[in-house]
């Protein structure tokens, strides 16, 4: 049992994080009051650690380098997006304020900042994406356009392992509902072929003895995908939230 | 732990893993490794049929496929009996180097190995270390012999380094900051000090070196993707930039995709051509701008630098 009561908080963010008169809403900038807590709601907490990605978010004391070095919190200046904010809310098990973010959290970019600078050696990165992937999982959060092209590049590569770039863009520019106009499309793709740089369709490139490699691949992500979608349905449904 | 460096005779020539993109959108940056390579007296060893190393992407679907993709790309070179690896795209790079962290766990490399046997491809036994092709050539050759080697000095232009992301982060991945051989993980400095043996002035201090270009999202989260080139370009002219050096082709094609949304927002001033580090450094060992593959970004860095009087 990690002892998370360090709250953090203004009160801005909501009103009713109150426990046995003790505010727990976990918010940037505030006091700290320290006090364990033993009647916690764990289960989200476990999922996260059990993932093979969520591993280290115990190690995680709240001191928020994540955030203050947090691009997108920081530089894009998106405040909901916080990441030390999302990591209490799965310590402490508040899974319905954890939703409330469920269409922000998708839009990390990745630049690995906070797991570069965390002193206590959290993927951070790799957490927020467990508990992301635990939010669409269970439902709470819709399927992320970021979702959609991860899904993409991957069906994409395994293909042939390697990336057929311009199909991609035209697939998932396509499913996103969005067109270049046909002029811009022509320029540039006539740039691209004179250059030797349109390997696309018949001429795309592709890595020998694949076929075999991608098969078992294939098969092993959607094992992992079942998996995770059956043991955060499992944890949902059992029911999280504070006490 | 990834700890780059020569381990045997073989390590001479390190394995090189170009990665999807120095075989498409990159190819300028593929001819242009080669060209500073040969004119720098240096070689690198070309990984037979590698795969996609599977970027940031595919580890949010899968951490064994996300481990598996690369791993088989390690292995391919542990079977040309090199221990180095060399990958010239900053996806590349952290993808490789974070298969290292997770088969250092017996467990997982036993998986991934099962996986890699399944698949038909020869297993991994967890030691090449990976290494960006800039550190390789800055630990290899470095500003001197760079210095020596230039045959038409870059004088007279302000070159901003843009290293991106994922070069040297994390270090727990990356190794960076460990050895003579990996760059400062928080401030690095390699690309300031060959584009300074090249003649450039460098702007050591510009202020959007390592921040995200939007990466991955380049096409699915816009309002980032744009927001974040646009200001590695604003910043760039901030400074005194005439053009942006770049060593990863996410970033180079991700500011360059977004230029035409970049100018209705920002407006033309802001706009800098955008050059792999390598095309600038082949041209002044030498190449011209034609050799250099300028014409190809879409910033068309070839238009400003004939300006200068380079040919």
């Amino acid at each position: 049992m990690p002892i998370v009561e360090k709250s953090l908080v203004t009160v801005d963010r909501t009103e009713h994080l109150e426990i046995e008169g003790i505010d727990v809403s976990g918010d940037w900038n505030s006091f700290l009051r320290s006090r364990v807590q033993v009647d916690l709601d764990v289960r989200v907490l476990d999922w996260v650690r059990s993932q093979p990605q969520g591993d280290t978010i115990s190690r995680c004391w709240q001191c928020g380098t994540c955030t203050a070095g947090c691009c997108l919190h920081t530089d894009y200046g998106l405040t909901d997006f916080n990441p030390r904010y999302f990591i209490y809310l799965a310590q402490v098990g508040y899974e319905e304020e954890l939703r409330k973010y469920s269409s922000t959290i998708w839009r990390c970019v990745s630049c690995n900042k906070c797991v570069e600078r965390c002193p206590k050696g959290v993927k951070v990165e790799e957490v927020v994406h467990t508990i992301g992937s635990y939010l669409e999982a269970t439902g709470g959060a819709p399927e992320s356009p970021a979702d959609r092209f991860d899904r993409a590049y991957t069906e994409n590569l395994l293909r042939r392992g390697i990336l057929d770039e311009a199909d991609l863009f035209r697939t998932y520019e396509r499913g996103e509902g969005r067109t270049m106009p046909a002029r811009e499309m022509l320029r540039m793709g006539l740039t691209l072929l004179r250059s030797g740089r349109l390997r696309t369709g018949p001429l795309a490139h592709r890595t020998r003895g694949w076929r075999r490699f991608g098969a078992v691949l294939r098969a092993k992500l959607e094992e992992d995908e079942r998996r995770r979608r059956e043991s955060a349905g499992a944890v949902a449904r059992a029911g999280g939230g504070p006490r | 732990m990834n700890a780059p460096g020569a381990r045997g005779p073989t390590d001479a020539v390190p394995a090189y893993y170009p990665g999807c993109s120095l075989d498409g959108l990159g190819k300028a940056y593929e001819v242009t490794v080669a060209q500073v390579l040969r004119r720098l007296g240096l070689a690198l060893d070309r990984i037979v049929d590698y795969n996609c190393c599977g970027a940031t992407e595919v580890k949010n679907l899968s951490q064994e496929v996300s481990v598996a993709l690369p791993a088989r790309n390690l292995a391919l070179a542990r079977s040309m009996d090199r221990h180095q690896v060399v990958a010239a795209c900053n996806g590349c790079v952290y993808s490789l180097a974070r298969a290292n962290d997770a088969v250092a766990d017996p467990a997982m490399r036993g998986r991934i190995n099962a996986t890699l046997e399944a698949g038909g491809a020869p297993t991994y036994d967890g030691t090449a270390s990976v290494q960006h092709v800039l550190e390789y050539i800055y630990a290899r050759a470095g500003p001197d012999r760079v210095r020596a080697a230039v045959r038409r000095p870059l004088t007279g232009l302000t070159v901003a380094p843009y290293y991106g992301c994922l070069y040297t982060r994390p270090k727990r991945y990356t190794g960076a900051g460990r050895s003579p051989e990996t760059d400062d993980p928080e401030h690095p400095h390699f690309l300031d000090e060959l584009l300074e043996a090249c003649g450039a002035k460098v702007l050591t201090d510009f202020s959007a070196k390592t921040i995200c270009c939007g990466g991955g999202h380049a096409l699915s989260d816009l309002d980032v993707s744009v927001a974040f080139s646009a200001s590695i370009l604003n910043e760039a002219g901030r400074a005194g930039a005439d053009l942006v050096a770049t060593i990863c082709p996410l970033g180079q094609i991700n500011i360059e995709n977004h230029l035409d949304r970049i100018r209705a927002a920002y407006g033309e001033e802001v706009v800098r051509p955008v050059a792999y580090f390598t095309q600038l450094m082949s041209l002044a060992l030498g190449a011209s701008v034609r050799e250099a593959r300028l014409k190809d970004n879409f910033s068309r860095p070839d238009l400003f630098l004939r300006s200068r009087g380079f040919a």
